[in-house]
């Protein structure tokens, strides 16, 4: 059936060309800094030796490491001013914000896995999932920064905040290794589970590749923003048929 | 006339008394040997020194027939003594007797080469007989070790540039060195009693140096250690004043290497007083003078014994923690003094430990790191805690300013010390710590959780 979908073309368009760049970019940026910051962190090992002695010595790793994090920063930055401009000049729907509905559905949603409720949290164009991934990779993101170029530029530090006491760099440290080590296992264990193991994306969410997404999946998974775009009503108990697809609509349209 | 008479009568008489006791003994030494050994053949017979010393002056038949002057007659060495001449001579004492025979050595012996000429300065000392025995005279080839012989005298060595070296031997001090079981040849290569080659050297550090080389005879090990180290090499540059073995091991006598510690660091003190100064007033120095505490390094400790390692280049700095912790991190050691083993540890995990460790692998450090004696000290070394700490402390912001420049006063603040960060002295990093080790396992298992749930869920539902 989803093929037959497929055929004709019902997808929606969820993200832009460079919002596609941006995340191939940040993907890239993360595996170099991952590859030579925990080899960094775990020195001591006989695989992170392998990979600095590979990338030509400790300090060609730092050099990789603090180069790539510039380009983090950039991407960041760039995000955080696109996002601003967009928010405020072009009044775009502040559709990443957290709000009340998303704590709601987090336990609607528990409710539904547990069994209690038939229905999961009906979710608009981001869930509270990909909210929270969203603004870990944010608000991590700059604490990465911030820590990271306190670390490479330790002196300019006390030279820009005069009063901070000295322990501000093995703080710095302590935030920086930690933050990281989070990061990675939110990737890893959340991140990859949601685009590539969970059974409904399985084999892989084709969404940040391609930009689309299929009607079937946009009204399972994001009813809210399907109505608001399509302006017709989904039955309330069209997202818990699961894996039964859209049977009850008519064509929807891609914007 | 008379007189005449007499001593022939005795002579005939005595001819055929000591013809019928030692027949082939008189037919070799003829008449005078004959008359001579007619009374000294006695072993009673003694001469009394003027200092009451005794001297036997009884004359071993068969060891003079043996000897190399068998052929010449006794009046020869015996000036004086002639066939009707018996004068008597009173010595003060036997080494004056000794002294005053082998003048008459010189009749036949003229020393004008050889080790004798070198010796003659010192001849009005030394006997002939000391070396060569009287009676029992040998060839020089056929005796046995005598080196002690002549080199127990003051004798001295001239050099090419005038000044002289003294050969003699303390016996004592070579029975009471590790050596005392070889034999002067052993390591005099090419001495023996049958061989005493001339040798020429330019000064007594010519001599020295030269001399030394012998102990790789034995000691190859330790040789080729020295020719890795900063002193051959400083000594190949044509610096004569580095050590060679002897200059620190001594030469006769010699002592085991690993005697107490504080010798051994006098020894380098010979030329690097300065820095003995300065080690004497370091926490390490204070404690071996004071106490004789044995478990202080001393420079051989860290700069080795035999391949001294140049201390400006890079592989010797980067191998510095690990020397510290030859002792800084042995916990039974430490528990003396009540020191902490983490320092290594706590170093090797910082920024500059894993830069340190990972040039030591890659061997191409270009760059100074700074290890533990940039913050304690090299030779200075003082406590951390009590009143040297503020010392400690002053000193550390200008190490920081050489790789930091422009690093402020509170920059050194950065380093929290090599223990753990708890919350009285690094209350930050002690609070991100904790806030991380309670949070990323709450997030991994929550999240985690979330998805078995999902799992769970989607397989029901199907």
């Amino acid at each position: 059936m989803a093929d037959v979908i497929k055929k004709n073309g019902e997808f929606f368009r969820r993200f832009n060309p460079l919002r596609i760049i941006e995340h191939q970019a940040n993907a890239i940026t993360f595996i170099v800094l991952v590859v030579t910051g925990v080899s960094q962190k775990f020195h001591d090992s006989a695989w992170a030796e392998w990979i600095i002695m590979n990338l030509g010595g400790i300090d060609n790793a730092r050099i990789i490491h603090r180069t790539t994090g510039l380009v983090f920063t950039a991407l960041t930055l760039q995000h955080i001013l696109t996002g601003s401009y967009g928010l405020i000049v072009k009044k775009w729907m502040p559709s990443m914000v957290i709000n009340l509905k998303d704590f709601t559905d987090a336990i609607d949603n528990l409710k539904y896995y547990f069994g209690i409720t038939d229905m999961p949290a009906r979710c608009d164009r981001y869930d509270y999932k990909q909210k929270f991934e969203y603004w870990g990779v944010v608000v991590g993101g700059v604490l990465m920064i911030m820590t990271g170029l306190t670390l490479w530029f330790p002196t300019k530090v006390f030279h820009l905040i005069p009063f901070l006491p000295g322990q501000i760099i093995p703080a710095a440290k302590a935030a920086h290794t930690n933050e990281a080590m989070l990061a990675l296992l939110v990737i890893v264990i959340w991140h990859i589970y949601n685009s590539v193991f969970s059974p409904e994306v399985f084999p892989l969410d084709t969404a940040i590749f391609t930009g689309r997404i299929s009607k079937e999946r946009m009204i399972h998974e994001h009813p809210l923003e399907y109505e608001r775009l399509t302006g017709e009503k989904l039955r309330d108990d069209a997202g818990s048929e699961e894996g039964k697809g859209p049977e009850g609509d008519e064509a929807g349209s891609a914007p | 006339m008379t007189k005449r008479t007499i001593l022939l009568t005795v002579l005939v008489f005595s001819f055929f008394f000591i013809s019928h006791s030692s027949t082939f003994a008189s037919y070799q030494r003829g008449e005078e040997g004959a008359l001579c050994l007619g009374c000294h053949d006695n072993k009673g017979m003694s001469l009394t020194f003027g200092n009451g010393e005794k001297l036997s002056l009884f004359v071993d038949d068969r060891s003079l027939m043996a000897s190399a002057h068998k052929n010449i007659r006794c009046s020869d060495c015996h000036k004086g003594f002639a066939l009707g001449d018996h004068p008597k001579r009173q010595f003060k004492n036997r080494r004056s007797l000794s002294l005053w025979a082998s003048e008459s050595c010189r009749q036949c012996h003229s020393f004008k080469k050889g080790v004798h000429l070198r010796m003659l300065g010192a001849l009005k000392e030394a006997a002939c007989v000391d070396c060569h025995g009287s009676h029992a005279i040998k060839p020089v080839k056929e005796s046995g070790d005598t080196c002690y012989g002549c080199h127990k005298y003051a004798l001295s060595i001239p050099f090419k540039d005038g000044s002289s070296h003294s050969l003699e031997v303390e016996e004592d001090a070579l029975k009471a060195s590790v050596h005392n079981k070889l034999r002067c040849a052993d390591c005099h290569f090419g001495f023996s009693s049958k061989e005493h080659p001339e040798r020429d050297f330019k000064d007594k550090r010519n001599f020295t140096i030269i001399t030394s080389e012998t102990c790789r005879r034995c000691h190859f090990d330790k040789y080729t250690k020295t020719l890795e180290s900063m002193h051959f090499n400083v000594l190949l540059k044509g610096n004569l004043k580095a050590p060679v073995c002897v200059d620190c091991h001594g030469a006769h006598a010699i002592k085991a290497g690993r005697t107490e510690k504080i010798e051994s660091a006098r020894r380098c003190k010979g030329c690097h007083e300065g820095i003995y100064q300065i080690y004497s007033m370091s926490v390490h120095g204070k404690s071996l003078l004071s106490t004789h505490n044995q478990d202080v390094p001393v420079c051989s400790d860290c700069h080795r014994a035999h391949d001294i390692s140049d201390p400006r280049m890079a592989d010797f700095r980067n191998n510095i923690p690990q020397m510290c912790s030859n002792c800084h991190a042995n916990e039974e050691l430490m528990k003396k003094y009540g020191l902490s083993t983490l320092v290594l540890q706590s170093y090797l995990e910082d920024f500059h430990g894993v830069t340190v460790s990972y040039y030591k692998k890659q061997k191409n450090a270009i760059r100074h790191i700074a290890v533990c004696t940039d913050c304690h000290g090299i030779h200075d070394i003082t406590r951390t805690k009590g009143p040297d700490a503020s010392i400690v402390k002053a000193n550390l912001v200008r190490r920081c300013r050489k790789c930091h420049p422009g690093a402020s006063d509170n920059f050194p603040d950065a380093w929290i010390s090599h223990y753990e960060p708890n919350f009285k002295r690094a209350p930050l990093v002690y609070t991100i710590n904790l806030i991380y080790s309670v949070f990323i396992p709450f997030m991994i298992v929550g999240l985690v959780l979330q998805i078995v749930l999902h799992i769970w869920r989607y397989a029901v539902n199907r």
